[in-house]
């Protein structure tokens, strides 16, 4: 199944992505409606994150396309905003989560320029959303997991976009940050913004989102929740890999094949 | 004495030039050095400098002659391939970068020593002193070598100032740098550039073998001491500079002893000064932070003791001999410890024995709940046998907050008796 809608926020035409020529994602095709929550889920291995790091441009593309609000994201970046993997930083750097949240003003800022107080008005606004405002000057090393997570999300607030793709924001969350999260991401819902979100637990899945893509390797589904998430549809993601698929992604990573002739 | 004084009036014009250049590399290689510790790639520092001895001999072979602008031209091209290798190499060969760095370091040195024999042998006379880049020749820094370094130096301090927002958010996070649309791949390259030329000014004063001291030590040693980026960079710079100072300082007292090698091992007694002594992260602060734990387990496990005794007897207006304490402690650390208490207010003494006072009454009835509790917790909410929880208990008595207390009543329904039925002491 997949349900395609006019004036997406997300289009993906015919994307194939390879890691060292062993593609992880064969040809998906598929399109996100503007002001929904979506989440992306799938096995271990599907390709989920896979799928949001292409949409962010920051894996090269064997085949297709991205197009986000009907542009390349050269073109819109500034109206789209990531949050990535907890794990995908050192928490040990010296900065305070102040510092980090400001990173979300970077993009607006430029190069050379500096955070003007309007840029740190906004960052403190961000941090209050999250709730961390007592820990504003914090070092991040000192903060939980959850904690650490919090200031993700409010560096990606502070960037004050309109599509927001987020890669496991709860995963290894504490209750509270899960909570706070899912409030977050509804109140963005409410004001007409569209939320991409990687998600990997099944039993919420269908109380958090109301768009939901299944991957495995290829995409399976793509529709709204209630007609994605039904047995047949989860089997077929979650029921194993497709050997045949993995087998020649293997042979091409060992060949060095590219996945295209060109 | 003198020494001291000829030394810091500066009138010696050489002093003044080492001095000056040895403390403008330190401080300028360490900012640079910075960098390299947070993306985790000092390694690829020393890597670069030992790749630059090649790049020093074709120099020389090119001019025929020690000219600084051709030394530290070829220098600076074979570091900075070297460099680009070591980015490379992972990228396209499948090579872990430990590899790759340890790989380019050796073939590039090995080149550059094979180069340096010929030339020595080769009959050039002017190729004496050429060997001192291996080891460096602040000592023989002159006024025109000044003018170079501090060119560098300043340069070195004006990039990182001017891009210090871009290099800051590279070194934390180059993916969402890359999502926010910054040109990560040309911060990449500034970067490897900026070190390449903060190694080629350093190699003037350690030389090659020893320049990737300058880059690592200082940054290690600032990373003590603050959590702060800006401040970071800023001890960075000073620790540095002083090395440089400290080199230069030796150097002249003892005219014997190079400079670069004095100016690396002063870097590096900063560095152990700053893991030994720095607040909060150095050892001896934990160290000194353990040891106020065992003193307070001590000191609690004392109370709670005195405080089960009376339990036991149904009397807590009793006073106890040490002898009679079974603590387990030795009988001079008990004393200690028994001082401390009084002098804390929660013991006070009775002719030759010891006893509560009302405070200390609390604080072992408290410490008994807070055991008797997490005891409780255990069986009730992990399953664990009555049997198993008393030594986790031991310690999570000492450490459990007033609101986790609370919590735990709360959920355990404010309980009276503990899986061993003992009762539980509440207020």
């Amino acid at each position: 199944m997949n349900i395609r809608v006019e004036q997406p926020a997300v289009e993906v035409h015919d994307l194939t992505v390879s890691y060292q020529n062993r593609p992880i994602l064969w040809g998906v095709d598929l399109t996100l409606p503007q002001g929904a929550l979506v989440g992306i889920m799938g096995p271990n291995g599907a390709g989920k994150s896979t799928l949001l790091k292409s949409m962010m441009g920051l894996l090269p593309l064997s085949s297709g396309y991205i197009h986000l609000f009907g542009q390349p994201l050269a073109q819109v970046r500034a109206r789209v905003s990531y949050v990535p993997q907890r794990e995908s930083v050192d928490w040990d750097f010296p900065a305070s989560v102040l510092d980090v949240v400001l990173m979300g003003r970077y993009g607006k800022l430029g190069l050379f320029s500096r955070p003007r107080q309007s840029d740190r008005d906004i960052a403190h606004d961000c941090i209050r959303k999250v709730g961390l405002e007592n820990l504003a000057h914090r070092q991040i090393a000192q903060l939980s997991g959850g904690q650490q997570q919090r200031v993700f999300l409010a560096r990606a607030l502070a960037q004050k976009a309109d599509l927001y793709l987020m890669d496991e924001p709860f995963a290894g969350v504490d209750a509270t940050t899960e909570a706070a999260i899912v409030d977050l991401v509804r109140e963005l819902k409410q004001q007409g913004k569209t939320v991409v979100m990687v998600h990997h637990d099944l039993q919420s899945a269908s109380r958090y989102f109301d768009w939901l893509l299944l991957l495995n390797q290829r995409l399976v589904a793509s529709g709204p929740t209630h007609q994605v998430f039904v047995p047949e549809h989860l089997q077929e993601a979650y029921g194993g890999k497709l050997t045949l698929l993995a087998q020649m992604g293997e042979l091409m990573k060992q060949g060095n094949y590219p996945a295209r002739e060109k | 004495m003198d020494g001291w004084l000829d030394f810091f009036t500066f009138r010696d014009a050489n002093v003044r030039y080492v001095t000056l250049g040895a403390m403008l590399l330190g401080g300028s290689v360490a900012v640079v050095g910075v960098f390299g510790y947070l993306r985790k790639r000092s390694l690829a520092g020393d890597a670069v400098a030992h790749a630059m001895l090649p790049g020093i001999c074709l120099g020389f072979l090119l001019a025929g002659q020690k000219s600084l602008p051709w030394l530290v031209g070829g220098a600076f091209a074979s570091g900075w391939l070297a460099l680009l290798t070591i980015d490379w190499l992972p990228r396209q060969a499948r090579l872990k970068e430990d590899t790759a760095i340890g790989l380019v370091m050796s073939v590039f040195f090995g080149a550059g020593i094979l180069l340096l024999t010929a030339i020595q042998h080769g009959g050039n006379a002017a190729q004496v002193g050429l060997e001192d880049f291996l080891f460096g020749r602040a000592a023989a820094l002159v006024g025109s070598d000044l003018g170079l370094l501090s060119g560098l130096a300043v340069t070195l301090l004006l990039v990182v100032v001017v891009f210090y927002k871009e290099l800051a958010l590279l070194s934390f996070d180059a993916a969402y740098a890359r999502a926010v649309g910054f040109p990560v791949r040309g911060l990449e390259f500034l970067l490897t550039t900026l070190t390449v030329l903060a190694v080629v000014a350093g190699i003037q004063a350690v030389g090659v073998v020893l320049t990737a001291a300058l880059l690592v030590t200082p940054a290690a040693a600032a990373r003590f001491w603050t959590h702060r980026l800006p401040l970071m960079l800023a001890l960075a710079a000073g620790l540095g500079a002083f090395s440089g100072l400290a080199g230069a300082w030796v150097s002249y007292v003892a005219p014997a002893m190079p400079t670069g090698p004095w100016i690396v091992l002063a870097a590096s007694a900063l560095a152990l000064g700053s893991f030994l002594l720095a607040p909060g992260q150095g050892l001896l602060a934990r160290w000194w932070r353990q040891r106020a734990h065992r003193r307070k387990f001590a000191e609690e496990n004392l109370l709670k003791l005195l405080y089960k005794m009376g339990e036991r007897r149904q009397d807590h207006d009793r006073a106890y001999q040490p002898a009679d304490l079974p603590t387990g402690q030795a009988p001079a650390q008990l004393a200690a410890t028994l001082r401390r208490l009084r002098a804390e207010g929660y013991l006070t003494r009775r002719g030759p024995g010891w006893q509560l006072t009302p405070e200390g009454y609390e604080r072992g009835r408290r410490i008994t709940r807070l055991h008797r509790l997490w005891e409780l917790y255990l069986t009730e909410y992990l399953r664990l046998a009555p049997d198993h929880v008393h030594d986790d208990a031991e310690t999570m008595e000492h450490i459990i907050t007033p609101e986790i207390e609370q919590e735990l009543e709360k959920r355990l329904r404010r309980p009276e008796f503990d899986p061993h039925q003992n009762r539980i002491p509440y207020d």
